[in-house]
């Protein structure tokens, strides 16, 4: 029995760590099934009882969620945030935090005279993954009545903007990670 | 064993410390839990009413102790007592959670439950030199630390993998938990201690819990001895049968573990596999658990030791299913100890226990049904002479089995989240024909013993 013993409890940590995708850590409150009747029903493991010292996390989650805090956002808050950021240099026209949509309004570079653009974006999920952004850039030109009239954008502006709304994204994940 | 278990530990700790992932780290929590509880129970049972004779057999009643403080110790003379049927009874526990995360990922804290009700058979009140019947004591009080990658260690007073924490097949989940619920509260003794996993005891023990993988996670634990909490465990402080560290004890043969102090079980191990998973909407879960453990030795006056006692060994097998509100679940028990995992002598019958349980729930209202059936030993009458060391194994002249069974039928009503109502009537019977059960001489031979337990009230948890 001894070496079967030994043999279990060197091979158990080390077989544990093999799982990979198909291995979840058991959380507290999935031990001890069989208990008298007693504490029941109460939020059990982490967020039993109440905090009588340190931070209750959970509390202040569910307070933000209240109020319509970060918590609150139906779209994910880091490519929400990436897009308000990457579109601030043009004046804003709507914006819409739980359909996920930014439209601006028209925006003439000082530098290009006779041309305006104005930018529209979609927001989707709570996920952050490279899909979850598209935006969509409109350009007008001045003609010779002075009437704007619609223009073609180049087929790489609309993809270069979500780049650069990808990239601040992960710079603010990064940033809020290390905290 | 020893050198086993310090090269486990020494190896998985080892694991857990090393590095595992970045990850914020946050500062400890303390919460505060608990529960309170109330109920009116209702009780039938016999053996409850003693007339002229000394209660349980050899125990000493002590002398009432009046306002004048007229302690006088306590004497054999003869008793009469009547019970009734109606009780209330009430109970609390304060639960402290520390809960904390370090730099690398690693999780840790401590549970530290504290009890009420630990001196079950005291005077009602606490006065002079009598303890009080609600005095606080610990429960379970265990530090663990655990990592995402290598699983989780507890060290303290805590439940085995096989005495409670990872068990499948025990459906309690309604009323106090029927068979293994609150009952035995208004019951007057012997007819009242069952072998649920729990009563295995939470003998300070150091347990490995694996991570889930594939739906698999496994335990295993070691004690040293059956004692638990701080010091020696022995009486007067003094060297004696008591001490937690004893290996062999005086008694230990004609009593086995007469009562939790009593040593019985040494170099305890459990181990335990479970796996939990979906099968077409079917919730499931399996366990298969064994405990073993070497038994404390007889000693003779002249201190010659012996070997009576048979070293525990336990197997159990569980099973349940849940769906649409259905809990359904079968565990069966078996191994070489008798009822509450008192250790055997050589050539005792084995232990034998199937429990069976059902239950639904339905938004706040849960109702259910479980129960047990149990094949001990029972009373073999196997004696050691403490003078001579001779062992006279099975001197009753007809050795019969005993059997323990009860079911109860339970439901609760939960009026707020933690706040439940609740109804149970439990039945416990325990039998071994001709033998006279209920430790007193001269009211005849009393073979088969009941209690019907009505009970109803409420219960918060927080």
């Amino acid at each position: 029995m001894k070496p079967i013993l030994l043999t279990l409890g060197l091979l158990l940590p080390v077989l544990a760590a093999c799982g990979g995708d198909n291995q979840r850590m058991v959380q507290n409150d999935e031990y001890g099934d069989y208990r008298r009747g007693a504490v029941r029903q109460r939020p059990l493991g982490t967020s039993a009882g109440i905090v009588i010292f340190g931070v209750d996390k959970e509390r202040e989650a569910r307070e933000a969620a209240a109020t319509g805090g970060g918590a609150g956002l139906s779209v994910n808050a880091y490519l929400w945030r990436a897009t308000l950021d990457t579109l601030s240099f043009m004046p804003l026209a709507s914006a819409d935090p739980f359909g996920g949509t930014i439209i601006t309004d028209w925006y003439a570079p000082p530098g290009a005279q006779g041309e305006r653009f104005r930018a529209q974006a979609y927001v989707m999920g709570r996920q952050l993954r490279s899909d979850g952004v598209r935006v969509q850039v409109f350009r007008q030109t001045q003609d010779r009545t002075g009437q704007w009239v619609d223009s073609p954008v180049s087929a790489a502006t609309n993809s270069e903007m979500e780049d650069k709304v990808l990239a601040r994204a992960r710079e603010l994940r990064s940033q809020s990670a290390s905290r | 064993m020893r050198k086993i278990l310090l090269g486990t530990t020494a190896v998985v700790g080892a694991a857990l410390l090393a590095p595992t992932m970045a990850a914020a780290q946050e500062a400890p929590t303390v919460r505060v839990g608990g529960y309170f509880r109330a109920y009116y129970g209702y009780t039938q049972q016999t053996g409850q009413n003693v007339t002229g004779l000394t209660p349980q057999g050899t125990v000493v009643q002590p002398a009432q102790v009046g306002d004048a403080g007229i302690g006088a110790t306590g004497t054999s003379t003869a008793q009469s007592a009547r019970n009734s049927q109606h009780d209330f009874s009430t109970d609390a526990e304060i639960h402290v959670f520390v809960n904390g995360k370090t730099a690398n990922g690693l999780t840790y804290g401590a549970v530290v439950e504290i009890q009420f009700d630990n001196n079950e058979a005291t005077a009602r009140t606490a006065r002079r030199s009598y303890p009080s019947k609600t005095g606080a004591d610990i429960d379970e009080a265990y530090a663990f630390i655990a990592s995402p990658t290598f699983g989780q260690i507890r060290f303290g007073d805590e439940d085995g993998p096989v005495g409670g924490l990872m068990n499948a097949g025990y459906v309690t989940n309604f009323g106090t938990g029927g068979i293994y619920g609150d009952w035995q509260d208004f019951v007057i003794r012997p007819n009242r201690t069952t072998t649920s996993p729990g009563e295995m005891g939470d003998n300070t023990k150091i347990i490995y819990l694996s991570p889930q993988f594939f739906g698999f996670d496994f335990g295993g634990s070691f004690a040293l001895n059956e004692g638990e909490g701080a010091d020696t465990g022995c009486v007067s402080s003094l060297a004696g049968p008591f001490c937690d560290r004893a290996y062999a004890s005086q008694g230990v043969t004609s009593f086995g573990r007469a009562t939790t102090n009593l040593p019985g079980r040494r170099n305890e191990y459990q181990l335990m596999a479970r796996w939990r998973g979906n099968l077409a909407g079917v919730g499931l879960a399996a366990s298969f658990g064994y405990m073993g453990a070497s038994a404390v030795r007889d000693i003779t006056v002249t201190g010659t030791q012996f070997q009576t006692l048979r070293n525990p060994q336990i197997w159990e097998a569980g099973l349940q299913a849940t769906a649409y509100g259905f809990t359904l679940g079968a565990n069966y028990k078996w191994g070489n100890t008798s009822y509450f995992y008192i250790p055997t002598i050589r050539g005792e019958q084995d232990m034998s226990q199937i429990f069976l349980g059902g239950s639904y729930t339905a938004g706040p209202f849960s109702i259910g049904a479980n129960g047990f059936f149990q094949t001990v030993a029972g009373t073999a009458g196997s004696a050691f002479n403490t003078t001579t060391g001779v062992l006279s194994q099975n001197t009753n002249s007809t050795p019969r089995g005993q059997r323990r069974y009860g079911y109860g039928i339970g439901a609760n009503y939960r009026l707020a989240p933690g706040l439940d109502l609740v109804a149970e009537y439990v039945r416990h019977v325990i039998h071994e024909n001709g033998v006279d059960l209920d430790g007193q001489a001269n009211n005849g031979v009393q073979d088969k013993l009941r209690a019907n337990v009505f009970l109803v009230g409420t219960r918060l948890a927080f």
